[in-house]
């Protein structure tokens, strides 16, 4: 089942067309992956999914309303975003940013009722970020700023949660701790997860779906083990890759990969 | 989720500011021509003074300086907003000649309208809002690139630009009046308050009650639009709408002071940015020192304006611009915008 799906969309920065005519489907309580070489319109896409880019044409659903007439406070229950490099203002701590997650279901002052902090205590402790509580955002490492972010998108307690490259930025443990918590949310609480990753051993191991994206189209779409090939990989990303087995999750994996032709590095350097 | 620490550090600095405040006043109402001694003030104040004390307070120096206090904290919150929704430290209703615009009307009113004593003084905030409303129009078309978005610097070269160009379009039509109309706008640009009687209080006050417990009713929206536009959105706010919303009030109110204080700049840019160093950019722990400290300012510069000189007086609008531009400078060094 596909609580959200996209028909026909056609998405554009200005008079710049950046995708046409493509369908999405997103699975129900399943880790799907967008991966693509850069600038192919991988968090063009996230945007227009979660109603942050207007679309030209097309319709996206969610439970079979158009996102774009509903109420921006109700999708905002059922959708949660982490941006691409989000900023935030100087001064502000761990835990107000978090709360700022309860906005969609706040009305008139905006006081926290005993609900929302016990939400908000349970966001932060998912993220292991409790201790962060009283700091300073923007005195945090990178690493923690983006759990932070995390925390305040689990905080609006939502079915499905966006997340543009949720491991740049971190070392190769922080990365995993990431995937491993997004992994227990998609376990635990069901939630559906969307997350553009650029290593794809990592997303491979991560999810249970993928997209592969190129010039604003989509290349496949679908359970990963079948959508997976050597061909698929030097079609997208001209890569040549050997797809081997890896024995810590029984999934694919790729390895030896090299480009197919340089065509970067055609001057050569002296 | 806002520290407890915090609240307790913002309720200290309140209380300090309104002791200031306080004396401030009473320094105020207690030098000037007629000499009010302290004693005679504060009796006066619980109502046990002499009948001449009694009159000059309440029909000469209370109305003044109730105008005061309220146009020094409608200055600042307009610019604590402003600062808010376009995202720029140096905005602020003077700078980006959103004042001369409210001047700029008020001139043509008087120009071309039918000038009833009787409702003048409540018609003026309307004439000044207007004018306002349709500068700050402007200037975000004007300093709207595309793609970019709003570039702090550019908003203020524009705002700076607009307001020469209005207050010079305010002096060229005052070739039409008569001295009395002339000296008026004169004094009106300098930022020279005027407003001295009761029907002034009344005529500017239920904007203030209006708007400013409205702003407070926004605190939580203007902590959000203060995170980033992708996060405002994501949350479910309406963030173009809201964004509009607030910049109409915020220019309404520091136009309906400019109306019976004349264009007094710099307060609105004081005022927030002091209030952000005792407590951060929480709107609702901030704007009460906000209001608090603008007032302040206002009271302190229009006090020395009327008795630093021996002969005569300075307007309260110049007196701030001399604190005031300084300031702005050291904020723009420390923003690099230039
Ligand atoms: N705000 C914008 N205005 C105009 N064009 C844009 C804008 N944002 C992105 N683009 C263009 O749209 C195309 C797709 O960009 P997008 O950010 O979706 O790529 P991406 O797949 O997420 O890339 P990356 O992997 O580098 O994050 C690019 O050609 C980019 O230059
Ligand atoms: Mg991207």
């Amino acid at each position: 089942m596909n609580r959200l799906t996209g028909r026909n969309l056609t998405i554009a920065y200005g008079n710049k067309i950046i995708i046409e005519n493509l369908d999405i489907g997103i699975p129900d309580k399943k880790i799907t992956s967008i991966i693509g070489p850069n600038g192919c319109g991988k968090s063009t896409l996230l945007k227009a999914l979660c109603r942050l880019l207007p679309i030209k044409k097309g319709k996206i659903a969610l439970d079979g309303t158009d996102i774009n007439k509903s109420a921006s406070k109700e999708i905002a229950k059922k959708i949660a975003i982490l941006p691409q490099s989000p900023e935030v203002a100087d001064g502000l701590t761990v835990g107000e940013l978090v709360s700022y997650g309860r906005y969609p279901y706040q009305k008139g002052f905006g006081r926290l009722v005993p609900e929302d902090v016990e939400v908000i205590d349970w966001a932060l402790q998912v993220t292991g970020i409790t201790e962060f509580k009283h700091r300073i955002i923007n005195d945090l490492s990178g690493g923690q700023k983006q759990r932070v972010w995390i925390a305040m998108a689990l905080a609006q307690k939502t079915d499905i949660i966006f997340l543009d490259e949720p491991t740049t930025f971190l070392d190769i443990a922080h990365q995993l701790e990431i995937l491993e918590l997004i992994k227990e949310l998609n376990q635990k609480q069901q939630t559906t997860i969307v997350m553009v990753l650029h290593d794809i051993n990592q997303a491979i191991r991560f999810s249970d779906y993928m997209i592969t994206m190129k010039d604003g189209e989509v290349i496949t779409q679908g359970n990963i083990p079948e959508v997976l090939s050597s061909q698929l990989l030097a079609e997208v990303f001209q890569i040549d890759a050997e797809l081997m087995q890896d024995k810590l999750t029984g999934k694919p994996m790729i390895a030896n990969y090299q480009l197919v032709n340089r065509k970067y590095s055609k001057v050569e350097i002296k | 989720m806002i520290d407890s620490k915090l609240k307790r550090k913002q309720i200290i600095v309140c209380s300090v500011l309104l002791v200031l405040l306080f004396l401030a006043v009473t320094w105020s109402i207690t030098s000037g021509e007629y000499k009010m001694d302290l004693s005679a003030y504060l009796k006066t104040l619980i109502g046990q003074g002499e009948f001449k004390d009694n009159l000059i307070l309440m029909e000469f120096r209370m109305p003044r300086m109730l105008i005061t206090l309220l146009a020094g904290m409608a200055l600042s919150m307009s610019g604590a907003i402003i600062q808010s929704i376009t995202k720029n430290p140096l905005a602020e209703s003077g700078i980006l000649g959103i004042n001369a615009g409210g001047g700029f009307a008020i001139t043509v009113f008087i120009v071309i309208g039918q000038v009833n004593p009787n409702t003048f003084i409540y018609v003026l905030p309307l004439i000044s809002a207007a004018g306002g409303i349709l500068t700050a129009l402007l200037i975000f078309l004007f300093s709207y690139n595309k793609g970019k978005g709003i570039s702090p610097a550019n908003m203020v070269l524009i705002g700076v630009g607009l307001s020469a160009a209005l207050s010079g379009g305010s002096i060229t039509m005052m070739r039409k009046f008569n001295e009395d109309q002339a000296e008026f706008i004169a004094a009106w640009m300098a930022g020279n308050i005027w407003g001295d009687e009761w029907s002034f209080v009344l005529a500017f006050l239920p904007w203030i009650l209006i708007i400013i417990p409205f702003l407070f009713f926004k605190s939580s929206s203007l902590n959000i639009i203060n995170t980033n536009d992708q996060t405002a959105k994501s949350l479910g706010m309406n963030l173009d709408k809201e964004r509009l919303i607030l910049l109409i009030i915020s220019v309404i109110l520091s136009s309906v002071a400019v109306a019976v204080v004349g264009s007094i700049g710099f307060i609105g840019l004081m005022g927030p940015h002091i209030a952000k160093s005792f407590v951060g950019p929480r709107h609702q722990l901030f704007m009460p020192i906000a209001l608090l400290t603008g007032a302040f300012l206002l009271v302190i510069a229009d006090t020395i304006g009327q008795t630093v000189l021996s002969i005569g007086t300075i307007p309260a609008g110049i007196v701030v611009a001399i604190i005031g531009a300084p300031y702005f400078l050291y904020l723009m060094y420390k923003t690099n915008s230039i």
